[in-house]
């Protein structure tokens, strides 16, 4: 019995915080999330790519890096730590969805998106609410896809969509004249969305049945993942209280040393260390097709999104009124964590996906 | 990573297992229930099946088979732990010896001490309780003033101890008394002693579940062996807090593989009154039921380091406060969603046959203060996990 990451994997975690600790620390990564068109650095991600974090979930007979999810939920605790703005976790999930997919046409994409040469995303929602639709009304017909569809991340910077349809899964490409998007900006600076009409040529991936199947894959992936990232966000949210009370002073004396603050950080403390675990359990079950692995999934979202709420709302309170300032870094990580809770599977899917496991 | 168990390992549980099945011949909420077992009966029903437990090897797993154990390893412990909970087996009496004495016998008890205490130990022929607390000492329990005054090559005890478990029905003590009133850490000294003697006084105590299985004892010069003293005159603290650390995580499956087994009741009575459908109940019980896995995560954590042969790191802290308070809310929901059947006595009628919920209930306000109070243990991680400044 083993809980630590192997040599690999630690390796790539400890490779991975000196890349972003580097190349994204918050201060230029909050410039980019506040001041860019795009919200994150191509460079960067073209630098990501290159070094193989696309194919991270990939076999290595298939050109990928093998680490599984345990290797994958390494590195998005590492993101998560420094808030990495992007649609990383969106290009691995479009990855994911591709992988599933027969013919030519998908494997090109898939092969353009692993060298990081094009941003493939998933486009899903169609109502303001992110259930997903029992029946997309996006429609695909004589080999055109109309609709519209919502929530798209980093929709307006794609350069295809993977849509749900009325037949299963298709593929958009960018139209020559954009996508004519409009921007639902949210809270969090890290993640862009956008609506996008869609009237526009595409072709077929996968039909009704796969595309359900796919996705549910898919989707377990995109829970995990998002817990492991919420892992990250609390961990750098608890380092920041914990950092900024044993500086400042109140009452002659750090107020970390105050018993009532002291005992909230214990608290903040258990819930990301109970986090880590049902992460990390969840990760390596999932790797090892173990039969529990959808539970122990609807696990981890649902822990690491109760959890993240609860640390991330300390953190700017223990900050008092700096930490309400938009120039502290609390609102980054509290912003980070409302979307990581709501998308890729609510709380509230992921306990009734508990319960549907738990056969109850 | 790898959380899988190794062959051996299996084939213990299903040793375990099989074993369980064929000796476990009364689940114990039933032995419970059963009107004809006084709690002195109860007592001798778990007696006898620590004994059954011993005869067939499965109790000191994770000691060195020199001194009567097994020679496994915390793993195996902690399957037994599992097993035995999922089984609802009767507990073993002697837990706080075997718990904690054991464990103190094999790291600072002398050869001899080992030899003479440890299989009556596992047999359950001498059943041990702890003798820590003081009426003014329990959380700084390095405030203790129970002292022992030199007679002869022996020592006289004088003092008081409190809310002693199971201390009615033991043999045998293991006290922390003062052998220097002026140094408060290095004064205390780790002493065995016998409770069957003139200068003992065990007075019961009822608790709030209206049982009597903790007491208080007043020593008056009673006699405590020189032979009898664990490790140095002067290391009892030592010996109390390493012991404590190292019984952290040994068997952290134990909370997790109960709370199946309610949390299967619980489920059952929703179903049987017809709310298990309802959003509301539907919530209360996922997040249970995801509480539980976080806490049979971190168990897994905790035990890796372990059977690694290293030192549990953070999450072994963490563990007491997860199980405690998880415990608190299991049972407050049994209350709000089972109605008031989950409030019937052990023996009155209706209760439900496979949980005792009420006692469950009552019993969970204890975790959160034995042991290290909840608010003693956010102290410790406060100080050793994030090293916050002291006053
Ligand atoms: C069911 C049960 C069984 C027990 N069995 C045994 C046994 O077998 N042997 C044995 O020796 N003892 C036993 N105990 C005693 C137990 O260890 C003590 O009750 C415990 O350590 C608390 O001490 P106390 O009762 O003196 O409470 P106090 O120390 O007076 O605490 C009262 C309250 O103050 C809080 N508090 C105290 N100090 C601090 C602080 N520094 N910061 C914040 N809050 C603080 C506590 O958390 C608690 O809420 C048992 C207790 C129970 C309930």
């Amino acid at each position: 019995m083993q809980f630590d990451l192997d040599d690999e994997r630690a390796q790539l975690k400890q490779a991975t915080r000196e890349l972003l600790e580097g190349e994204s620390p918050l201060a230029e990564s909050r410039a980019l999330m506040e001041q860019s068109a795009e919200g994150f650095s191509k460079a960067l991600y073209a630098q990501l790519a290159e070094l193989g974090y696309l194919g991270l979930l990939l076999p290595e007979d298939a050109g990928g890096a093998g680490v599984g999810h345990v290797g994958l939920a390494a590195v998005l605790e590492e993101m998560g730590r420094v808030a990495f703005p992007g649609p990383f976790l969106d290009q691995i999930l479009a990855i994911e969805t591709l992988r599933r997919c027969p013919g030519d046409e998908a494997r090109r994409w898939l092969e353009r998106a692993l060298g990081g040469d094009v941003l493939v995303v998933l486009a899903r929602a169609e109502t303001l609410s992110l259930d997903e639709p029992a029946q997309p009304e996006t429609r695909l017909a004589d080999a055109r896809i109309v609709g519209r569809k919502r929530w798209v991340p980093f929709g307006a910077q794609a350069d295809a969509l993977l849509v749900t349809t009325d037949q299963g899964l298709a593929l958009v490409p960018r139209p020559d004249s954009g996508w004519n998007a409009t921007p639902l900006e949210t809270i969090d600076l890290a993640q862009r969305f956008a609506e996008i009409p869609l009237a526009a040529p595409g072709s077929a991936l996968l039909g009704p049945a796969a595309t359900d199947a796919a996705l549910a894959e898919v989707d377990r992936t995109g829970a995990l993942a998002a817990a492991a990232l919420l892992l990250g966000v609390m961990e750098r949210s608890l380092e920041l209280t914990r950092d900024y009370t044993v500086e400042r002073q109140a009452f002659g004396a750090p107020i970390a040393s105050f018993q009532a603050l002291q005992h909230r950080m214990a608290d903040m403390l258990i819930q990301t260390e109970g986090t880590r675990a049902a992460v990390y359990r969840a990760a390596w079950a999932t790797d090892a097709e173990d039969a529990d692995a959808a539970r122990l999934v609807a696990v981890a979202k649902a822990q690491a999104g109760d959890a993240s709420r609860f640390v991330c709302g300390e953190t700017i309170q223990l900050h008092g009124g700096v930490g309400y300032t938009w120039e502290y870094d609390p609102h980054i990580y509290y912003k980070r964590a409302k979307t990581l809770e709501q998308f890729y599977g609510s709380t509230r899917d992921a306990l009734e996906q508990l319960l549907e496991a738990s056969g109850i | 990573m790898d959380l899988r168990y190794d062959e051996s390992q299996q084939a213990f549980r299903a040793e375990l297992r099989a074993w369980l099945a064929d000796h476990v011949t009364r689940p114990w909420t039933q032995e419970l229930r059963d009107p004809a077992n006084d709690a002195d009966a109860l007592v001798e029903l778990r007696r006898d099946f620590q004994r059954e437990l011993n005869d067939a090897g499965f109790l000191g797993l994770d000691w060195p088979v020199e001194w009567g154990g097994r020679g496994l390893g915390p793993v195996e412990k902690n399957i037994f732990q599992e097993e035995t909970a999922w089984a609802d087996a009767p507990p073993v009496p002697n837990f706080l010896g075997i718990g904690l004495l054991g464990p103190a016998l094999i790291h600072h008890g002398s050869e001899e001490q080992r030899r003479r205490f440890i299989p009556k130990m596992l047999s359950a022929e001498e059943i041990w309780c702890q003798g820590f607390s003081e009426p003014g000492a329990g959380s700084d329990l390095a405030g203790i003033r129970c002292r022992a005054e030199p007679d002869g090559d022996d020592f006289r005890i004088h003092g008081q101890k409190v809310w002693t478990t199971f201390g009615p029905w033991a043999d045998w003590i293991f006290v922390l008394a003062r052998t220097d009133p002026e140094d408060r850490y290095g004064g205390i000294t780790f002493f065995l002693v016998p409770l069957h003697q003139d200068g003992v006084d065990m007075r019961p105590l009822r608790q709030i579940t209206g049982e009597a299985e903790f007491g208080e004892v007043f020593f008056d010069g009673a006699l405590a062996r020189r032979a009898h003293v664990v490790g140095k005159l002067g290391e009892g603290w030592q010996i109390a807090m390493t012991v404590l650390a190292y019984e952290r995580g040994a068997t952290a499956l134990l909370e997790p593989a109960k709370n199946d087994r309610y949390l299967k009741d619980l489920v059952t009575g929703c179903r049987e009154n017809g709310t298990l459908g309802r959003p509301d109940v539907r919530e209360r019980i996922a997040r249970l039921l995801a509480d539980n896995e976080v806490i049979r995560a971190n168990a897994y954590r905790t035990l890796a380091t372990l059977a690694a042969g290293r030192a549990p790191g953070p999450e072994a802290s963490l563990e007491k406060l997860l199980w405690t308070e998880h415990a608190r809310r299991q049972s407050e929901a049994a209350f709000d969603l089972l109605g008031p059947q989950a409030q019937l006595a052990t023996r009155a009628h209706h209760a439900r046959p496979e949980m005792d919920w009420a006692y469950e209930h009552l019993w969970s306000r204890a975790g959160t203060i034995y042991s290290g109070s909840s608010e003693i243990q956010r102290n410790i991680i406060a100080k050793r996990v994030l090293a916050l400044p002291t006053r």
